[in-house]
């Protein structure tokens, strides 16, 4: 009965439901796109007074940078998002399946970066890599990107884990498959709802620092919100409005990518509810 | 295996502590040659520092929101400086000038010998911070073959950075003059002193605003007033004071004060920055925006953004000028290069191709009269746009800066007696 009704729901409201979704999401990315090309585009004309291409071919001369900042960005968030998935794949498992004495505490450790101002955690971050050789390498910015990144995804993960009745594990383990088949067939398919999302927040959580990046790459490191930051502040708005849509696109795809390489891979796999 | 006990865990934490503690002493030994030679080049010819230069790649960390100046520096001086004199110049985006003092200062903490900053555009309060904190690498300037031909090192505006001798450690860049920008369309015959425009204001309620303090610009203006209202710029050129200092802003606040309820939104409420008071005046909520570029009124209308009318205009007593300057810090690992850069940048070539609007549109920091006749011919020649006031007008209309100490204190002033 109850599954009638949410299909009937489904039926009717699916289509304006979604086009007022679609609306919502692409309406600051529409406003953005118009902003990059209108030239005098002021109060209160509704539309701009002509176009311009002068701040895309700004963002995409050769000069400006812009390619191999996007490039660099991509770069980090991707062996950030991996490195978070190797830490944070039996971390979550300890989490979420074992109790041990100071689990508190290992929680607030993880969690921390989450409720510390990142500011705050940066300067000293900075402070130690300046003295390890770490800051101006790509290095010293995966590593600090790790902070902000992975309690996103040890949360993910955790949810995942806990979905995982242990006895599935069991039953696998007692029809002989080795620990390793286990959690490559029984484990992983199961996590993968989680590890999407733990990625994808790893992804953009990444992609988008400034702060920590400006700080610990000390400038050697440009990625896409070095070049962008500047122009937001200074008041070139349709270059940072270029930028900005530039930075939503790079994001989108990324995302977009992801779940399509993860999903294609254990797509036959995934056969279950949540 | 079902129990990790907290003893094993501390035992990894201290180890991964004792490990970084071990690295951190290892990176402490630093070697004396770098600084050995660092000291030699101040005193090497020309010759000596072109031929070291060579080959080096220059990292130079600017304000990086203009596309012009980008442009300028990426287009134009990038390629020349490679060609003509085999040194990179690498330019690094920066939000804001003082993280690169910060990061210098951390860098100075730790002793990091090797510092990726060859070169930086700064002055005033970070010029301050940095010569104090000795993060600027030393006295460079009577070495370039293009200061001592083409710079009045004597000037006042030259010699000081607001109100502090550069002693050599930065080479002037270029100048900066304060401007009001207004729309010719809207209001016939602009205000010529402080005293005009508080009337003007008061008789067109809603048309007017600053950015707040400490904004840069809003602090700008704060200074002109202070100027107009308190009787002249040269009671302050001497190092501050803050009793004496006191009883003679009231003037200052007052006529703020007076003003304020005609402001825009009833001065409740100040714009945060000047891109957002340029966004107002764009928009035509207010008539007038201001700022330190003289130039930037006519590159706004040729970009769309202020209406075609725009116009600017200087008071009659003169308005705000400063200076800005290169420096190498006190790690850089490319001085020769850094050197060579600017010099080049102070070339009469890359000058006057900066002074036109075309690259960029920013007054020269050199001596026009220095300069030989052809080029004082092409400088004559340049159309500076619409909205630009003459050379000569701006110049004669110079005021100097004050020392950075008193800046601090009528921001703080500003927030006590005009914004509460």
């Amino acid at each position: 009965m109850e599954k009638l009704t949410m299909k009937g729901l489904r039926h009717y409201l699916g289509f304006p439901m979604g086009l007022l979704l679609t609306f919502t999401m692409a309406l600051p990315i529409i406003a953005l796109l118009v902003n990059s090309l209108s030239f005098g585009w002021r109060w209160p004309d509704l539309f701009p007074q002509a176009l311009t291409n002068r701040a895309w071919s700004y963002v995409l001369s050769t000069t400006s940078g812009t390619y191999a900042s996007v490039g660099l960005s991509l770069e980090i968030a991707l062996v950030v998002t991996i490195i978070n998935l190797v830490l944070g794949m039996p971390g979550a498992y300890a989490l979420a399946r074992y109790n041990f004495r100071g689990k508190l505490l290992v929680e607030g450790i993880v969690y921390a970066p989450i409720i510390v101002p990142a500011f705050a955690s940066t300067m000293g971050i900075q402070m130690t890599f300046l003295r390890l050789g770490l800051t101006e390498s790509v290095l010293g910015v995966i590593l600090a990107h790790l902070a902000p990144t992975l309690p996103y995804m040890v949360r993910a993960l955790i949810i995942s884990f806990q979905t995982l009745n242990p006895s599935l594990e069991d039953q696998a383990r007692t029809l002989g498959a080795g620990w390793w088949q286990c959690f490559w067939q029984i484990s992983l398919p199961h996590l993968v709802p989680g590890i999407v999302a733990g990625a994808s927040l790893s992804i953009l959580i990444s992609l988008s620092q400034y702060l920590i990046t400006f700080l610990i790459g000390g400038g050697q490191v440009v990625t896409l919100p070095l070049l962008m930051f500047p122009f937001i502040n200074g008041g070139d708005l349709a270059i940072g409005s270029a930028y900005a849509v530039l930075f939503s696109g790079m994001a989108g795809l990324a995302l977009y990518a992801m779940s399509w390489v993860l999903k294609h891979y254990y797509g036959k796999r995934l056969d279950f509810h949540i | 295996m079902r129990k990790v006990t907290t003893p094993v865990i501390t035992i990894i934490v201290i180890a991964i502590c004792l490990f970084l503690a071990g690295c951190s002493q290892a990176q402490n030994k630093s070697d004396p040659a770098a600084t050995a030679t660092s000291t030699d080049l101040l005193k090497a010819n020309w010759d000596e520092v072109a031929s070291q230069a060579k080959g080096q790649t220059v990292n130079m960390y600017m304000w990086g929101g203009s596309e012009s100046i980008n442009r300028y520096m990426d287009e134009w001086v990038a390629p020349r400086l490679k060609e003509d004199y085999e040194v990179t110049l690498q330019r690094v985006p920066v939000n804001d000038i003082n993280d690169t003092i910060n990061k210098l200062l951390a860098e100075k903490q730790v002793n990091k010998k090797e510092g990726s900053v060859d070169l930086i555009w700064i002055n005033g309060e970070n010029f301050k911070n940095a010569k104090e904190q000795d993060l600027l690498w030393g006295s460079f300037d009577k070495q370039l073959p293009n200061f001592n031909q083409y710079i009045d090192a004597n000037a006042p505006d030259i010699k000081d950075d607001f109100g502090l001798p550069t002693e050599g450690l930065e080479a002037p860049w270029g100048k900066a003059q304060f401007v009001f920008i207004y729309d010719s369309n809207k209001i016939k015959t602009p205000p010529t002193s402080m005293a005009q425009l508080a009337d003007w204001v008061k008789q067109n309620p809603g048309k007017f605003t600053y950015p707040a303090p400490p904004d840069f610009t809003g602090s700008a203006f704060i200074r002109q007033a202070l100027y107009e209202t308190t009787g002249g710029y040269q009671q302050y050129m001497k190092p501050l004071d803050s009793d004496s200092l006191t009883p003679k802003l009231s003037p200052l606040w007052n006529y703020l004060n007076s003003m304020e309820t005609s402001l825009w939104r009833e001065g409740k409420t100040y714009p945060e920055s000047l891109a957002k008071l340029d966004q107002l005046y764009a928009n035509g909520e207010v008539w007038m925006t201001m700022g330190y570029d003289p130039a930037r009124a006519s590159n706004e209308i040729k970009k769309g953004t202020f209406p075609a009318s725009t116009r600017t205009f200087v008071l009659e007593a003169g308005t705000l000028a400063n200076t800005h300057y290169l420096s190498i810090p006190f790690n850089s690992t490319h001085q020769a290069g850094a050197m060579v850069a600017i010099n080049f940048m102070l070339s009469p070539e890359a000058q006057i191709a900066k002074f036109d609007p075309l690259n960029w549109g920013e007054d020269m920091s050199l001596d026009l009269q220095k300069l030989s006749p052809e080029d004082q011919k092409l400088v004559s020649e340049i159309d500076r746009g619409i909205a630009t006031l003459p050379a000569g007008e701006l110049a004669s209309h110079r005021l100097p800066e004050l020392p950075s100490a008193y800046v601090d204190v009528l921001d703080n002033g500003w927030l006590e007696y005009v914004a509460k």
